[in-house]
């Protein structure tokens, strides 16, 4: 590949990094909501209900999330990676169905269903973190050793 | 004779950190080592973890490069310094929701886990705002709340509504709402059983990072000065700090913040092969010291 190929195709990763980069955080926040909500419903069952609205919102943003993966152009070399993103937020959907079973009946059969899909979710994630740069998955500005950390990265920069 | 032999482990640090985060206020005062610790106590029967610290596979490099967190040991390396496993540990305070407090609840298999409700009331709602309001729900790693969903399918995952006292004989938590985070709870060991007895310990999580956020600089004019990191309110973690303070009657040495690198000059230490310090705070009858 010659040179300006090659600067074509960076671009295209490029482009394919920073638009996929806000889908999967949506993906990972509204896991984070659904595993919440899930954690309520398994530790205060009659606490639950109350969250409803959080979940109802969570469902709509699996779904926009689920559309977004869809939609991204995606270069060969993103490939895995998209796979995994789209699979996290398959998981993620039938993760939110799965909640909603869940709080029809309270039966384990329907809680495996959803840890399982939770776990999925987040497995494929996780993936996605790893195989390319820029989709780490916690945001480490709020823990204790990360206040100095905005200095250190853009020292890692310059 | 104290009823639980209690240890503040070490298992990675932060070496140079600046001064002002852990203590609200002083802008240019320069770095402090930061360790990162958690606290196992054995006793009744029991052995009992404040927090799980992270999870080195999960997030370690990150950690490292970008924010100079060093010397990383997991539990199993960290724990064998008291003679214990992690598949030994049969319960474990969540102190609040953070990565590095609750990110490795999977490397301990046995054990049930006792967190606020609170927590995690607030933390669903809070990520239920759009991405500006994402300050408040930082730290957080999803994979640590599904494996908590895990330990809850299994029974293992507690919440506990505000204060609640003999959580396990002689240990109680307390809810400080809305202070570091939504539901941050410190933990009270009566380490010798009594309900108004003197040999009491508080386990302050993240409420003070330092015994500064307790006294001040200023050791002619004492005050208490809140941490720097909060999504809740300055005021709720004066109080919080205050309260703690009084129920160890004043003492200072006996809130113990994991996060103070001078407990190994306050209380009986040693330093291990690894570089990582072990802090014995109490010994029970018929434990020997892992410190001398």
């Amino acid at each position: 590949m010659d040179k300006t190929a090659d600067s074509r195709a960076d671009e295209t990763v490029l482009r394919y990094v920073a638009a996929a980069r806000p889908v999967q955080q949506l993906i990972s926040d509204t896991l984070t909501q659904v595993a919440g909500f899930a954690l309520l419903l398994m530790t205060s069952r009659n606490r639950a209900p109350l969250a409803e609205g959080a979940l109802a919102g969570a469902r709509e943003a699996a779904m926009r999330a689920s559309e977004a993966v869809r939609a991204l152009a995606v270069p060969k070399i993103a490939e895995h990676h998209h796979h995994h993103l789209r699979a996290a937020a398959a998981a993620l959907l039938q993760a939110c169905a799965a909640t909603l079973d869940c709080l029809r009946v309270d039966a384990s059969e329907q809680s495996d269903a959803l840890v399982r899909m939770l776990r999925s979710s987040s497995d494929h994630l996780r993936t996605t973190a790893r195989l390319l740069p820029g989709f780490e998955l916690v945001d480490f500005g709020q823990a204790c050793c990360a206040a100095h950390a905005p200095q250190r990265l853009l020292q890692n920069v310059t | 004779m104290a009823d639980y032999s209690i240890w503040v482990l070490e298992y990675a640090a932060v070496e140079k950190f600046p001064f002002s985060v852990m203590m609200y206020g002083p802008q240019h005062q320069g770095t402090r080592k930061l360790p990162y610790a958690y606290v196992l106590l054995k006793g009744k029967g029991e052995t009992i973890l404040i927090d799980t610290g992270y999870d080195h596979v999960a997030y370690g490099e990150q950690l490292a490069t970008a924010y100079g967190v060093s010397n990383y040991h997991g539990p199993r390396a960290v724990l064998a310094e008291c003679g214990v496993a992690p598949e030994d540990v049969t319960s474990v305070f969540i102190t609040h929701a953070h990565f590095d407090h609750m990110g490795a609840i999977h490397l301990f298999p046995n054990a049930k886990f006792y967190v606020q409700k609170s927590e995690l009331d607030k933390w669903v709602w809070a990520l239920t705002l759009s991405p500006e309001y994402r300050f408040l729900t930082g730290g957080g790693d999803p994979a640590d709340i599904v494996r908590a969903v895990e330990a809850a399918k299994e029974g293992r995952m507690i919440c506990i509504d505000g204060d609640q006292a003999d959580v396990l004989p002689g240990i109680d938590v307390h809810l400080a709402a809305d202070t570091h985070t939504y539901g941050s709870m410190y933990v009270t060991v009566r380490n010798d059983g009594a309900r108004d007895g003197e040999d009491k310990w508080v386990f302050a999580g993240d409420l003070i990072y330092t015994y500064d956020n307790l006294t001040g600089l200023d050791p002619e004019a004492p005050q208490i000065v809140p941490i720097g990191l909060a999504v809740g309110s300055q005021h709720n973690l004066i109080f919080s700090s205050a309260q703690m303070l009084k129920s160890v009657g004043g003492e200072v040495r006996r809130v113990i913040p994991v996060h103070e690198d001078r407990l190994r000059t306050t209380f009986p230490s040693r330093l291990t092969d690894k570089g990582l310090q072990v802090v014995e705070i109490a010994l029970a009858k018929g434990e020997e010291s892992r410190v001398g």
